[in-house]
């Protein structure tokens, strides 16, 4: 009886923790989704009675495939970098403890605060050879002119550049902060039986930092899949039409703002909202991701 | 299995949160401004225009101080189409008076869309007499819709020291221009740049070329196979592969620093405003004083009439759902074409008495060699009407040509690739597209 009652009380207590986020959830995300959905099966200038015919006319856009093919590549190339560079640095930085590693932990976070607009900025004066620091470098490669650089070819490597620094930096932390989480007597019991630094970090503290880093894949999936400011900044200041419509957000973005075209924007939207749903419970199902870890390691929220 | 659907919820909602993030962003920054004012309360406009013609919009509430209540606000020029389509969908927040690219007319004259207000009751028929009828871009299903803040026209721009270095002769006809162009083959000197607007403007539109051919509400003519524009390609093509005309864009990085501001631009084809904002300035080409002059533009052969494009030439347009459509008439009037405050800026006014104001300063500027504004007037009737305002947003793929130009230099491959764009757009809006 008692157990039960204490049970209960745990259920309720739960609920009112959650409840704060449940309200930000269904104003910011559930709301504005539901109108998205509704939006895209209104009517349009080509599907005046409204239905899927919108879904329809992004599917057969002229921009749609280029569009998906650009943000296919761009994730195949962003999403590994991010996994194993953050990996890697955040198990260097747990493993090399010295009197360094508090200013080194800051010294990760510096370019994530080079974001958004700044980022296109900085990254365009450290690529364009009329004025990089770095342009005696790209000379001897043969690079002179800005389009030898900033073409349509180079565009997703540049973009990927402009993600992964202002995206890894955070990702560093976080994850050496799990690594934080690893109770001291695993690892001691790994050193008495012999195991080396790299087998430590390898075999001991990757399993179980694991459920972190697929957390953060699937996040890094979805902010990815919706690339739009790189792509949107280069293209409407500093070359003009070179990335236009080149990501699937910014393909909504014209649909919605220059092609008057709302029901179709939002159709676009709907479907990545989806892709990055299925993506995302595909990962949850697939690893053991929310099976319990109690005693293997304590319990941490990250995030 | 229950916990494990938990968790999954909880982090599905971050995702969500992710999305609506992105996707909500724009909307949420766009307020209202009040000018959904009922018209008889305090009278208040609500400006949108580009950083060049902030001054322009700061004159015009001076003008009404104490009368009209003005806020200016300052945004790109691609911006205006998004903001309008935001207040269209909220059902308020509209501003009253807009300036825009050309095109932008097209879109906002379109029912589905509803934005730009019949200027016909409120604008007298003087001044749209004042434009000679070069203010008729915006004259649509027989109404004004617009007033152009000023004319582009293209006309031939030349360094005459070069010319007089390498004894050339200005060019009358487009096989001359690729003659003279090539003739500086070998000398580091180019007949301009191409990657930009430039060549649409200056190469396609004057030679007819149907890109953007509005014929009525229904039908569009776009085709790259009229000989229109494979004359074109087939007269650009060799300069490119010559490097006479540069693949890069006028304001690209590079070219300012290896041509333009090295004085190497003998000849270029180039809009109205080019001298005063392009090749003069300090922090432009810096080209100095008594080198420029202007002459009209060369002829393509088969052709009467030697015909300009425009590059740019911004449209003011109004609001709608205005209360006080009356106020925003008088307030695009006063933009467009009061000659006090036009004289100084630097683009050509297609009001008859505001551009004789603009011109009495530049024909006589000892900076330029001989009058350059003759050159203009000469052009003035001679822009080519084919091209229309589109309720698509043409303007956006220009971009997508440059590109083009700029990656490869194939002019045929940049041209069509820009054109089939072009195609599916005017589609994708309704339009029929005949060849």
């Amino acid at each position: 009886m008692l157990r039960h009652r204490s049970k209960l009380m745990g259920q309720i207590n739960g609920m009112l923790m959650f409840l704060p986020y449940l309200v930000v959830l269904v104003m910011f995300a559930i709301v504005p989704i539901v109108m998205a959905f509704r939006v895209s099966l209104g009517p349009s200038r080509l599907y005046p009675e409204g239905g899927f015919g919108n879904y329809l006319f992004v599917f057969e856009d002229f921009r749609f495939l280029s569009a998906v093919g650009n943000v296919s590549l761009f994730l195949l190339i962003y999403l590994p970098a991010m996994l194993i560079v953050v990996a890697v640095l955040s198990l260097l930085l747990d493993t090399v403890q010295m009197k360094y590693t508090l200013p080194l932990r800051l010294a990760y976070l510096v370019p994530a605060g080079i974001s958004g607009s700044v980022a296109i900025l900085v990254w365009y004066f450290m690529l364009e050879p009329t004025y990089s620091p770095f342009a005696g470098i790209f000379a001897e490669i043969g690079l002179t002119e800005g389009v030898q650089i900033f073409n349509t070819t180079n565009l997703v490597y540049i973009f990927a550049i402009m993600a992964f620094f202002t995206g890894a930096g955070n990702w560093i932390v976080i994850q050496y902060g799990s690594l934080q989480s690893i109770p001291q007597d695993i690892l001691e019991a790994a050193r008495m039986d012999g195991a080396n630094v790299f087998q430590q970090a390898f075999l001991i503290k990757l399993p179980l930092i694991r459920k972190y880093l697929v957390y953060m894949l699937i996040l890094v999936f979805a902010s990815g899949l919706q690339i739009f400011v790189e792509p949107y900044l280069i293209s409407s200041s500093v070359y003009p039409g070179l990335a236009k419509d080149w990501s699937l957000n910014q393909l909504s973005y014209t649909l919605a703002f220059t092609g008057s075209n709302l029901g179709a924007a939002m159709a676009l939207s709907m479907v990545m909202l989806l892709v990055s749903v299925i993506v995302a419970l595909v990962i949850i199902y697939r690893t053991d991701f929310f099976d319990e870890a109690r005693g293997k390691m304590k319990e941490k929220t990250i995030g | 299995m229950n916990r494990k659907l938990i968790g999954a919820a909880v982090v599905m909602s971050g995702v969500l949160l992710l999305s609506a993030c992105a996707g909500g962003g724009t909307t949420s920054s766009e307020t209202g401004e009040g000018v959904d004012e009922v018209a008889s309360g305090p009278r208040t406009l609500l400006l949108y225009v580009d950083p060049v013609r902030e001054p322009a919009a700061l004159a015009y509430k001076a003008s009404v101080e104490g009368e009209i209540d003005v806020t200016v606000e300052v945004l790109g020029q691609e911006e205006i189409l998004a903001k309008v389509a935001l207040a269209n969908q909220t059902g308020q927040g509209w501003p009253d008076v807009t300036f825009n690219p050309s095109n932008n007319v097209g879109v906002f004259q379109d029912p589905l869309n509803g934005y730009a207000l019949n200027l016909d009751e409120y604008v007298d028929s003087a001044i749209i007499e004042g434009y000679n009828g070069s203010g008729d871009w915006c004259l649509i299903d027989g109404s004004y819709y617009c007033l152009k803040n000023d004319l582009a026209q293209t006309v031939l721009w030349y360094d005459t020291v070069i010319f007089d270095e390498l004894g050339l002769t200005v060019p009358t006809t487009m096989e001359e221009f690729a003659a003279t162009a090539m003739k500086l083959k070998g000398t580091g000197y180019v007949a301009g740049a191409i990657g930009d607007q430039g060549y649409y403007a200056g190469y396609l539109w004057p030679s007819g070329c149907p890109i953007s051919q509005v014929l009525d509400q229904e039908t569009v003519r776009i085709n790259p196979d009229a000989v229109e524009c494979t004359r074109v390609i087939e007269l650009v093509q060799p300069l490119v592969d010559a490097g006479v005309l540069d693949s890069r864009g006028s304001f690209d990085a590079g070219f300012l620093e290896d041509v333009a501001r090295q004085q190497k631009v003998a000849m270029n084809i180039g809009p109205s405003w080019w001298g005063q904002f392009v090749i003069r300035p300090e922090d432009s080409w810096a080209i100095p004083a008594g080198r420029i002059a202007a002459a009209e533009m060369p002829l393509w052969s088969g052709e009467t009439t030697n015909w300009s494009g425009e590059w740019g030439g911004g449209v003011w347009v109004g609001n709608s759902h205005a209360p006080n459509p009356q106020d925003v008439a008088d307030a695009i009037v006063f933009l467009a074409t009061d000659p006090d405050m036009r004289a100084d800026k630097v683009t050509f006014p297609g009001y008859k008495p505001a551009f004789e104001a603009w011109s009495a300063t530049i024909a006589t500027d000892p900076y330029y060699v001989g009058d350059v504004t003759a050159a203009m007037v000469a052009q003035v009737p001679k822009i080519r009407q084919d091209e229309r305002p589109a309720r698509f947003d043409s303007r956006g793929q220009l971009g997508v040509l440059s590109t083009e130009i700029q990656g490869s230099g194939d002019i045929d491959a940049a041209t069509r690739k820009f054109m089939e764009g072009l195609a599916e757009l005017a589609a994708g809006a309704g339009y029929t597209v005949v060849k």
